[in-house]
């Protein structure tokens, strides 16, 4: 069996079965023992029973389902992926991890109005006027009817917090 | 009784009710048309004001929000597949896909009037039905609630997607990440790895948003779509005859989801999958399911508002919350000096009643306040993908922060991102995998009561003792064959 003529949906059914079969083998180091009071434990099932028998049909349908496809191949993609795609792909996500990243340590506006910018160029819009508008008012926007509204926290720098509160004077 | 009811029913005529009713509307719907923002939070925030007010006016309020609040959540899961809610799932499923086809406001008035329907209807049912149903919920335990639960999972899989085994992989899958954190019975770690942010568990928001939404803005992005306009794609609206053509769904999708709402602890999430699953199975065309259904929407939203009502059952009756959202409601029950229990409707029968009609009537406000703002929010498909995305993305990680406050469910969103386009590249769908993550807790508690009401012994407890038994052995069979006849059809040559 050749890994790289296998499907994606082959590779992921593959990959649920190792790692079902993989946690029901070493199910003892993944679930903590259950407490004991007296020598007897305090509940009724073991906290390893449901998860035992989730991994074990999770991994006996996999096989069977990985057996199946095997004889029943489904025919190929007509458009697959295409280098251009999975590279745009991979810029999104890795703006995503940035903008989830930074959002704590340089707070909600700074870190939005990076992201919402390099965002708006990626998908593809070259306005700087736009983009400019669009990193600036929409975390302001969002910023203040979180906090002011709907009255929740979003992470933010003091510096900003101090400016935030002296202009709408609290 | 009939004295306490056209009392109660006077105590609801009165113009501030209906007025903080329209403002509790209004504000839930706003609130659940931003993505990640709940009805529950709203209801949160906005429940000191109800302590301020008479029960006839400040209970009314908060349940404007709760009926708001759920409509409201299926507008972003309609326009950019963004459920903010497990209820809203199957909306968006045939609601993206219509909008993608230029009929967003067929979708959205489809999902307002099926809601509407669904929620008028299942209230009435409540009025008239309350004591009845009452004695029927108490005769249910855990063994009833884990037999409801464990169909309710293998019916959607069975349901869902284009291969069943396909749909029960993923449900396995997302009972295995249920586990993930502490044990509900025991308190013990599971799967942690040590990681403190995982002993609390996956946050749903993050997995809701994650493999709904982002797999769709970055289909976008990697189609370089980005400066494409969808102005001329808002559509006309839904006419009478698509209603009609629908209202045989929608009245099965009520019936179900008044029925799931009288049961505590199974609430929108399992009626709106249910009354989809139904639908779905009962159509002449269960292909179009899922590729922009009409029927899809009215299925789901009639059945996860038809919750709204029944859920008052158990709490009115017996004190028990059904879920988070009521459990918010029997606070301010509470704080206005009205105890729910069985003494309730003894010493307060007229203004308990009261609240019952004044919700019914809700329901017309509800209608015209969705009619009327629907054409604002059917707007948002006509701002460019290059501005909308971004925005989309930043609703996305501001509404994940703010539902804990904790950095780990921003990456948490990433992680369900890229396994959410991984899955769709592998055409699973990934439905079944969030309700097997939604119902396994829940599950694996009923479970749990139900072996040591059983002194350890489960089987024998649940066939010998209990009516369960007899769902399993009726169930059992049908579901097989329905599978059977899906593999089937899944195996059959083209």
């Amino acid at each position: 069996m050749n890994i790289n003529k296998l499907s994606i949906e082959q590779r992921i059914v593959l990959a649920f079965f190792a790692s079902a079969g993989l946690s029901v083998v070493f199910i003892g180091q993944l679930v903590a023992a259950p407490k004991l009071l007296f020598g007897r434990s305090l509940t009724a099932i073991s906290p390893s029973l449901f998860p035992i028998i989730a991994l074990s049909c999770l991994a006996i349908l996999s096989a069977a389902f990985f057996a199946w496809r095997m004889k029943n191949p489904e025919p190929a993609d007509k458009e697959p992926m295409n280098f251009g795609s999975m590279k745009r792909g991979a810029m999104f996500f890795g703006l995503m991890t940035f903008y989830g990243l930074l959002m704590e340590p340089i707070g909600f506006w700074i870190s939005s109005a990076l992201s919402l910018a390099l965002m708006s160029w990626l998908v593809g819009n070259r306005s700087i006027l736009q983009i400019v508008a669009l990193s600036f008012t929409g975390p302001a926007l969002l910023y203040l009817a979180a906090t002011r509204l709907l009255a929740v926290s979003l992470p933010e720098l003091n510096s900003i917090e101090l400016f935030y509160a002296q202009v709408l004077g609290l | 009784m009939l004295e306490e009811f056209i009392t109660g029913f006077g105590m609801a005529m009165r113009l501030d009710t209906f007025a903080f009713m329209a403002a509790g509307l209004f504000g839930g719907m706003l609130v659940g048309a931003l993505p990640g923002f709940t009805t529950l939070m709203a209801m949160a925030i906005l429940l000191p004001i109800s302590f301020f007010l008479e029960p006839i006016v400040g209970i009314p309020f908060l349940l404007g929000v709760y009926k708001g609040g759920i409509f409201g959540g299926s507008i972003p899961a309609i326009l950019v597949s963004m459920p903010g809610t497990g209820a809203a799932v199957a909306t968006s499923r045939d609601g993206y896909k219509l909008t993608q086809q230029g009929k967003s406001r067929k979708a959205l008035d489809m999902a307002l009037f099926s809601s509407v329907f669904g929620d008028t209807s299942s209230d009435i049912f409540t009025l008239l039905m309350i004591f009845p149903i009452a004695f029927l919920v108490m005769q249910f335990g855990p063994p009833e609630l884990f037999v409801v639960l464990l169909l309710s999972l293998v019916i959607i899989a069975a349901t869902s997607g284009e291969n069943p085994v396909k749909s029960l992989l993923m449900m396995a899958l997302g009972l295995w990440l249920s586990f993930i954190g502490t044990d509900p019975l025991g308190g013990v770690e599971r799967f942690t790895f040590g990681i403190f942010d995982l002993k609390s568990g996956i946050p749903l928001l993050p997995m809701l948003i994650g493999v709904f939404a982002i797999p769709e803005v970055a289909g976008v992005v990697m189609r370089s779509e980005g400066v494409r306009q969808l102005s001329s794609l808002v559509g006309e609206r839904l006419s009478f005859k698509e209603f009609r053509a629908s209202f045989k769904t929608i009245c099965r999708s009520t019936a179900i989801g008044a029925g799931i709402g009288t049961i505590p602890g199974l609430g929108q999430v399992v009626a709106a999958m249910m009354g989809y699953a139904a639908a779905k199975n009962a159509s002449d065309h269960p292909e179009t399911f899922g590729e922009g259904e009409l029927e899809g929407i009215a299925a789901a939203e009639a059945a996860n508002n038809a919750v709204n009502g029944p859920t008052m059952v158990p709490l009115l009756t017996l004190g028990i919350p059904g879920d988070n959202v009521t459990a918010i409601l029997l606070g301010a029950f509470v704080a206005q000096g009205l105890r729910p229990g069985p003494q309730l409707f003894e010493e307060q029968g007229a203004t308990v009643f009261a609240i019952l009609i004044a919700m019914v009537f809700a329901n017309i406000l509800f209608l015209g306040i969705g009619y009327l703002s629907i054409p604002f929010f059917s707007r948002l498909v006509q701002i460019k993908t290059s501005i909308l995305i971004p925005i989309v993305i930043m609703f996305a990680f501001a509404g994940t922060f703010v539902f804990r406050s904790d950095n780990f469910d921003l990456l948490m969103l990433v992680a369900f991102g890229i396994f959410g386009l991984i899955a769709r590249a592998g055409k699973f769908d990934v439905m079944p995998m969030v309700m097997g993550f939604i119902l396994g807790p829940p599950m694996e508690y009923a479970f749990g009561q139900m072996v040591a009401m059983g002194n350890g012994s489960t089987m024998a407890f649940m066939f010998e003792e209990r009516l369960p038994a007899l769902c399993v052995l009726l169930a059992t069979p049908v579901i097989g064959l329905f599978l059977w006849k899906r593999m089937q059809t899944v195996t059959k040559p083209k």
